[in-house]
């Protein structure tokens, strides 16, 4: 039993990033009814952008006193949010607008996001490096034990990671549905000529939304950094996994984007380690993908609008 | 408008430049083909390529290799008795098989090169063996560990270590020397799953239960849940078969869920992107590898030297066996060169019989290019804070723990 326990804290950990990255697809989808593919590389930007502030700031093997690791934490958190703020507000000009304002086919826009996207990685490849293992330097114990009940242990950054997680996600969904700037999102979504009619600028509108949902990938490059690693490659396979969690909980719906974040992280660390099959060896780690997407695809056939429903408006 | 017909005439005008250019060397590269006909006399210059990872996740390797073949030639180049001259072209395959190919293109294309030094990963090494092979380069690999590549019909293949049908056992054996329960972890690359079956093999045979784990190394980025697994197992020793960035992250997830039993790992882990990337989470890992510590004999001593005088940094993992290859190379062009003609299959046919006393041990190639049964070293190595020491010959070697 403690065994499954710590497969669900992996599995709420990593959800908790899937969610944060999911909300951004979904947000834009809401307003524009696009999917912006270049969202991995805004994770991926926002991972970098935290590692120079945080670096500049602490050292390898540093032992600040806990309200210094807080002090950092914020500050990488908040430098990664405006990071990947920046870079996706940089996105919504050079590579949406334009397109935008010709009226261009949906394709183009498409196109445009895989170009973005590739510019994007390799421009951090060649303005960092290329390797695939870049950390953080290490300032507090990342290893100890918040928790230790009955060999379930929570350690300090998984605790950091859901608790951040869970915060930020509060903040939106407050946000969205309780402030002016909210319930402008919220009418762009669901009609924005009229939305226009009643005085509301629908650009500026589009571009806090690409500034929300990249402060939010930003902050989860952060994290993920902080935990993992970060490359010029990382943002890839986070991407496509958060984006299958925005459409699984309704893509456009934000609460529905938090849903299937943790749902699918839940999803992927569970079912392949299920005690059942897992000791007796049938199947492992390695089928992780091929036992999520099948649970994606089954959910989607009997609700193909996702777990909660599609569009901003309805469910928000 | 009209700024942006401009903008596509100087368009047109830059690729047509790079064209005419692109002309250019590939006639310089064709003046080479007189070099073939090897009339002796005068100051032949003859090609060595180097294939494998110079960009990309796994470059540190296809570096460590590159440094070492370029010593090789530099030395030989200050050689005057040896009356031709080396050039080296770098044939930059990323480590990806589905990018190797046009690696090999390039190189075969150049009809100066008389051997090829890699491709370094097994990977890379199945998808173009055989073009090398068909154009009658000699391969003369360095790392390229993969059990199955000498059985594969390359006809041109030599390679200067111990293959993982022969590491893998020796590992397993030093394993099942003090555990009785191995948890088995590939990354499901070619050399990965070959070397974790060789061991997995190994340790049945020994009577050691083995529990078969895989994490794909191009689709997790989270060894958490593995890490997890590791540990709920409940086995006395894992051995990871894979490569060293991967192997970091596994090594810090491990020691998250506070993994306490044997942590062990083939050649693919054993470099300095593992050793930094896991910081002190790597401490006490082990390594079996068929490669040379090069700092045991008195030729590798000068040969460590050397490295570190041109390269400002020690030679890594499968320097000193790139540099045997090269010299390798060398010398069969050499003696291709004194029997009279130095053409590829010349060339090929005088790596094929060589005896080389290289500074990773005497190097001999059997019938199927591969070291004879038997013949190569495979040393353990141990993470010790953070630098990698040599513990000697892995059959020699005590039990862990």
């Amino acid at each position: 039993m403690h065994e499954f326990l710590n497969y669900v804290v992996l599995g709420l950990t990593r959800g908790s990033m899937y969610a944060l990255i999911a909300l951004g697809y979904t947000l834009v989808y809401g307003v524009l009814q696009l999917i912006n593919f270049a969202h991995s590389e805004v994770f991926m930007s926002g991972a970098f952008g935290s590692y120079l502030v945080v670096n500049a700031v602490t050292h390898d093997g540093a032992h600040p006193a806990w309200y210094g690791v807080i002090g950092i934490l914020v500050l990488g958190l908040g430098s990664g949010a405006a990071v990947g703020a920046a870079v996706a507000y940089g996105l919504e000009r050079v590579a949406y607008r334009p397109l935008r304002r010709r009226g261009a086919p949906k394709l183009a826009f498409l196109i445009s996001a895989i170009g973005a996207s590739f510019f994007l990685s390799q421009l951090a490849g060649k303005l960092f490096n290329r390797l695939n293992n870049n950390d953080f330097p290490t300032y507090f114990n990342v290893n100890h034990h918040v928790v230790a009940v009955a060999g379930v242990t929570v350690s300090l950054v998984q605790a950091i990671i859901i608790v951040s997680a869970l915060v930020m996600m509060l903040f939106l969904d407050t946000m969205v549905n309780r402030t002016k700037l909210g319930s402008s999102i919220r009418a762009v979504a669901e009609d924005a000529p009229t939305a226009a009619l009643m005085g509301i600028d629908i650009d500026k509108t589009i571009a806090r939304t690409f500034i929300i949902g990249g402060a939010l990938a930003g902050a989860a490059g952060f994290l993920f950094g902080t935990a993992y690693f970060f490359s010029n490659t990382m943002g890839f396979i986070p991407g496509v996994k958060a984006f299958a969690a925005a459409v699984l909980g309704g893509i456009g719906n934000i609460r529905g984007a938090m849903l299937g974040g943790m749902l699918l992280g839940l999803i992927e660390v569970l079912l392949p380690t299920f005690p059942w099959w897992h000791a007796t060896g049938l199947i492992g780690i390695q089928w992780t993908d091929v036992v999520a997407f099948l649970i994606l695809v089954l959910i989607l056939v009997l609700r193909p609008t996702g777990l909660l429903g599609e569009k901003l408006g309805r469910a928000a | 408008m009209r700024s942006r017909s401009v903008v596509s005439m100087a368009a047109v005008a830059v690729v047509g430049a790079l064209t005419l250019t692109g002309c250019g060397s590939s006639s310089s590269g064709g003046g080479g083909l007189k070099a073939d006909s090897g009339s002796g006399g005068g100051s032949k210059t003859y090609t060595i390529a180097f294939e494998g990872p110079l960009s990309g996740d796994n470059a540190q390797l296809g570096i460590n290799e590159v440094n070492g073949v370029e010593l090789a030639i530099e030395q030989a180049n200050a050689d005057k008795s040896l009356g031709f001259k080396l050039k080296l072209l770098k044939a930059d395959d990323v480590g990806d098989p589905a990018k190797a190919p046009a690696a090999a293109a390039t190189v075969i294309q150049d009809t100066n090169v008389m051997g090829v030094v890699g491709p370094s990963f097994s990977g890379a090494t199945q998808a173009v063996g055989g073009k090398y092979g068909d154009a009658g380069i000699a391969i003369v690999n360095p790392s390229a560990s993969n059990g199955e590549l000498q059985d594969q019909g390359f006809k041109t293949w030599h390679r200067v270590i111990p293959n993982d049908y022969a590491e893998g056992p020796a590992a397993a054996d030093w394993l099942a020397k003090s555990v009785k329960k191995v948890i088995v972890v590939s990354d499901k690359s070619a050399y990965g799953d070959g070397v974790a079956g060789a061991v997995s093999k190994e340790l049945k045979a020994k009577g050691v239960t083995v529990i078969e784990q895989a994490a794909d190394a191009t689709a997790t980025k989270d060894y958490g849940p593995i890490a997890q697994t590791v540990k709920s197992s409940g086995a006395e020793a894992l051995f990871y078969a894979g490569y060293d960035a991967q192997g970091a992250q596994f090594a810090k997830a491990l020691k998250a869920v506070d993994y306490t039993g044997v942590r062990m790992s083939g050649n693919g882990v054993k470099s300095d992107v593992f050793t930094k990337g896991a910081g002190d989470a790597g401490n006490g890992w082990y390594f079996s590898c068929g490669c040379a510590d090069a700092t045991t004999s008195s030729t590798a001593k000068d040969f460590a030297a050397a490295y570190k005088a041109k390269f400002n940094t020690d030679p890594s993992t499968y320097s000193p066996e790139a540099y045997d290859a090269a010299n390798i190379v060398i010398q069969a062009i050499k003696t291709a060169k004194g029997k009279g003609s130095v053409t590829r299959s010349s060339v090929n046919d005088a790596v094929s019989a060589i005896d080389y006393k290289g500074i990773t041990g005497d190097i001999k190639f059997g019938s199927n290019g591969d070291l004879p049964e038997g013949s190569g070293v495979v040393n353990l190595y141990q993470d010790e804070n953070g630098t990698i020491k040599s513990l000697g010959d892995i059959t020699k070697a005590a039990a862990a723990k």
